[in-house]
């Protein structure tokens, strides 16, 4: 089920009024309801992939009794990769395999010996890559013993399958996430106002934003070769926005339905076009899977605590590994390689923790010197961009030989005079609201109530008008 | 969550009222379009004996006012530049629907391109979007799913973003709609066209089964209402496709008719009637018109 569809709008009244009016007594009923309405919510797109998200769970949390109840180091360890196995076995089958057979037979064709590749026809379960991340943190976790596992399996599949953020994150700790399931949930009235207005400028991203910029960056993208360095440009930035808009968008959704239900997820995105350099950028961007990975992979790799070659590899590896997590395809391993390059001159220079605060945090307006480090930064981030969504490496190689041709100095073919006034109307709203969780959440939120709800009509009618015409499926329900 | 409620319930009802402001530029959208032959349809505008229906082939290449001096058919174009057979059998419903039936339907095709997915073929939405206030319109856009049902209760889900613009879409010389609907190719093309001569194979298995239900559904439509179904095939600059021919043949009911333009007649590899290779210009088309009047004539049934 789609946020932007009908059924979710009819689903998430129905779910509410059962948790709040009809289940509300009883907890564990409560996370029953929740559970129910997670795998209704997930099995809408294919009911037959339901059978990997229960098995995946049953393994987690069989495994995670069984680590409790085990003190043997060596048996601990097996445990843990079981697990790992399994889950990450069941990603390599259906999002990688077909990747690794197509690059396995290249490889064989250059040195000359041919062989069929065996492809299969698999079809990528809708959000595998995030439910398999959420429900690897929870048996790590246990490892560490930084938490103790559940014995609560209704509380423990309602954690795996959380509907709000189930297929597109973000990617929940069961530190964070799990106690909550324990602890009966209170319905706040600010809580639930504020749901409703994370969800509304969800919308207003991916409906307003991102698909309106979709349809421009595709047919600039799709037939990059037709048009001028200044269109490709537009192209790019098209891309660039549409990116933002639709994957927070869904992060805002997400995070503001959960609010509905008395729950807190994780900040996903913290106005990370605003960064000063690629290391706060990263530390903005899908921040729920950046710190999945240093706290996964880096740090157990050693993080920065060896020398400096270690540095360079560790740092490496990760901004590969998450190109590659978002998918089997060179263009998403270039894009993170690209990342760790535009990373590698901070971390060498130890500037890599610089810009821990808010841009202009008391001003209003940026310094010079910041405004220009976040051009600069947002100009990388564009380049980079063109590695995720080109098709292939030579496409993207073509699209950036075009871009900086001496026809980037053109009037761009492609400039929808009321795109670029959307676009510059969200960076205003973005910019007053950087400070908070999410640009909507303190606007307009101390003023009277007609001024208030007469904005919130404005987006809501823009949400509608564009939604009859340009509605495009989530970009990160691929990955 | 009383207070919740109440406010959602409030926010709700100022929203469902305040929205429908929105129907003023709903209501003006259809006085801002130029080709206004489909609102017609709608309002009931529509008495003709003769009606013309295809893609820019039926649009240029006849010339219905012709048609109608010299028959004595009251008739109408109602052709569609760049529209596939989906919309003509979409355009016929709707005419049955609303208006008195016509006598005779001529059915331009378009060749090998009649059953097949061509990307300059479509269903036009882009003539229905402007309508979005009529029901029936919306209703349309729902079934083919280009807006939800959410628009049957709510202006905002109706309306389009070109309703916005409140400026009034005018016509170059070749687009503009002549009194009985045809738009005629005034200005040449100075492009040069070879004539092509070369004899293609039609491949039957590219066809589509949407285009071709709609292609019966035409034909049942005129079989019901006691219509006359003539299909035309108007003149080429290349060879007429034998091929196609055949299969098409096929594919119609014995009680309808078929006219293929005058293969033998030596102005049609003219390149001076052509606008393109299967457009022609209003010369031609007052050629090619004498010729289907002649054909009406001998059938003599009217």
């Amino acid at each position: 089920m789609y946020f932007n569809s009908l059924d979710f709008a009819v689903f998430l009244p129905v779910v509410f009024i059962l948790y709040w009016f009809v289940t509300h007594k009883d907890l564990k009923l409560q996370n029953l309801l929740l559970v129910i309405a997670s795998y209704v919510f997930y099995g809408w797109w294919d009911w037959r992939f339901l059978s990997l998200i229960i098995f995946s769970s049953l393994v987690d949390y069989t495994i995670g009794i069984q680590l409790s109840k085990q003190e043997k180091l060596s048996k601990r360890k097996f445990l843990l990769w079981t697990s790992i196995l399994v889950n990450l076995g069941f990603l390599g089958f259906f999002k990688y395999y077909n990747f690794f057979a197509e690059n396995f037979v290249e490889a064989f064709s250059f040195f000359g010996n041919k062989i069929q590749p065996n492809t299969l026809d698999i079809i990528l379960p809708v959000g595998i890559s995030f439910y398999t991340f959420q429900t690897l943190s929870y048996t790590i976790d246990v490892y560490k013993r930084k938490l103790e596992p559940t014995k609560d399996i209704v509380s423990f599949l309602a954690f795996v399958s959380f509907f709000p953020q189930l297929v597109a994150g973000p990617i929940e700790r069961a530190t964070n996430l799990l106690p909550q399931f324990y602890k009966k949930r209170e319905f706040h009235y600010s809580q639930a106002v504020d749901g409703c207005r994370q969800i509304l400028w969800g919308f207003f991203k991916k409906v307003v934003i991102a698909d309106s910029c979709a349809q421009y960056a595709n047919q600039i993208f799709n037939h990059s070769d037709d048009y001028s360095g200044s269109t490709l440009f537009m192209g790019a930035l098209f891309f660039t926005f549409q990116i933002y808009g639709d994957f927070s968008g869904y992060s805002d959704i997400a995070i503001g339905t959960s609010r509905l239900f008395g729950f807190n997820l994780k900040q996903n995105f913290a106005f990370p076009y605003f960064s000063r350099d690629i290391a706060e950028f990263w530390r903005r961007w899908h921040m729920s899977l950046s710190t999945w990975f240093r706290d996964y992979l880096y740090i157990p790799l050693g993080g920065s605590r060896g020398g400096t070659w270690m540095k360079i590899r560790n740092t490496f590896i990760i901004f590969i590994v998450s190109g590659f997590w978002h998918g089997a395809n060179w263009t998403f391993i270039i894009w993170g390689g690209l990342n760790a390059l535009y990373f590698l001159p901070l971390l060498l220079a130890n500037r890599n923790r610089n810009h821990l605060d808010v841009v202009a945090e008391n001003k209003m307006l940026p310094s010079l010197s910041a405004l220009f480090n976040i051009g600069v930064t947002f100009g990388l981030t564009v380049i980079a961009w063109v590695f995720f969504r080109a098709e292939s490496v030579s496409h993207a190689i073509s699209y950036l030989k075009g871009l900086f041709s001496s026809s980037l100095f053109s009037l761009p073919s492609v400039r929808p005079t009321n795109v670029l006034v959307l676009l510059v109307f969200f960076m205003l709203i973005e910019w007053v609201g950087r400070r908070q969780q999410y640009a909507l959440e303190v606007l307009f939120v101390k003023r009277s109530r007609v001024l208030k709800w007469t904005f919130y009509m404005f987006v809501i009618a823009l949400i509608f008008v564009f939604s009859n015409e340009t509605q495009q499926e989530f970009i990160y329900f691929q990955f | 969550m009383r207070k919740f409620f109440k406010n959602i319930i409030l926010f709700s009802i100022l929203l469902f009222v305040a929205e429908k402001g929105v129907y003023y530029f709903l209501n003006q959208a259809p006085k801002n379009e130029y080709d206004k032959r489909l609102e017609n349809i709608v309002n009931n505008d529509m008495d003709y004996e003769l009606i013309i229906l295809g893609s820019s082939r039926g649009a240029n290449n006849v010339v219905a006012c012709q048609l109608e001096n010299q028959t004595g058919l009251k008739s109408y174009n109602l052709s569609y530049k760049g529209s596939n057979v989906i919309f003509h059998d979409f355009i016929l419903e709707t005419y049955l629907k609303f208006n008195k039936n016509p006598q005779i339907i001529l059915l331009f095709l378009d060749h090998k391109f009649t059953f097949v997915e061509e990307s300059t073929l479509t269903f036009r939405y882009d003539r229905l979007f402007p309508l979005s206030k009529y029901d029936y319109i919306n209703d349309v856009l729902i079934e083919k799913k280009k807006k939800n049902v959410l628009s049957k209760f709510f202006a905002l889900s109706r309306v389009n973003r070109a309703d916005f613009n409140m400026k009034k879409r005018s016509s170059r010389l070749n687009n503009t709609i002549t009194r009985c609907g045809s738009i005629l190719n005034l200005k040449p093309n100075h492009k040069e066209l070879v004539y092509n001569s070369e004899k293609t194979e039609y491949a039957q298995n590219l066809e589509e089964a949407d285009r071709l239900n709609s292609f019966l559904n035409i034909q049942e439509q005129c079989k019901k209402n006691n219509i006359e179904l003539i299909f035309v095939f108007s003149p080429n600059y290349h060879t007429f496709n034998t091929s196609f021919y055949e299969r098409f043949k096929s594919l119609v009911q014995p009680e309808n008719l078929i006219v293929v333009y005058d293969t033998l007649n030596l102005n049609y590899k003219k390149r001076e009637y052509y606008f393109d290779s299967s457009h022609l210009l209003k010369n031609g088309a007052e050629m090619f018109t004498s010729e289907l009047s002649d054909f009406l004539e001998k059938t003599n049934n009217y």
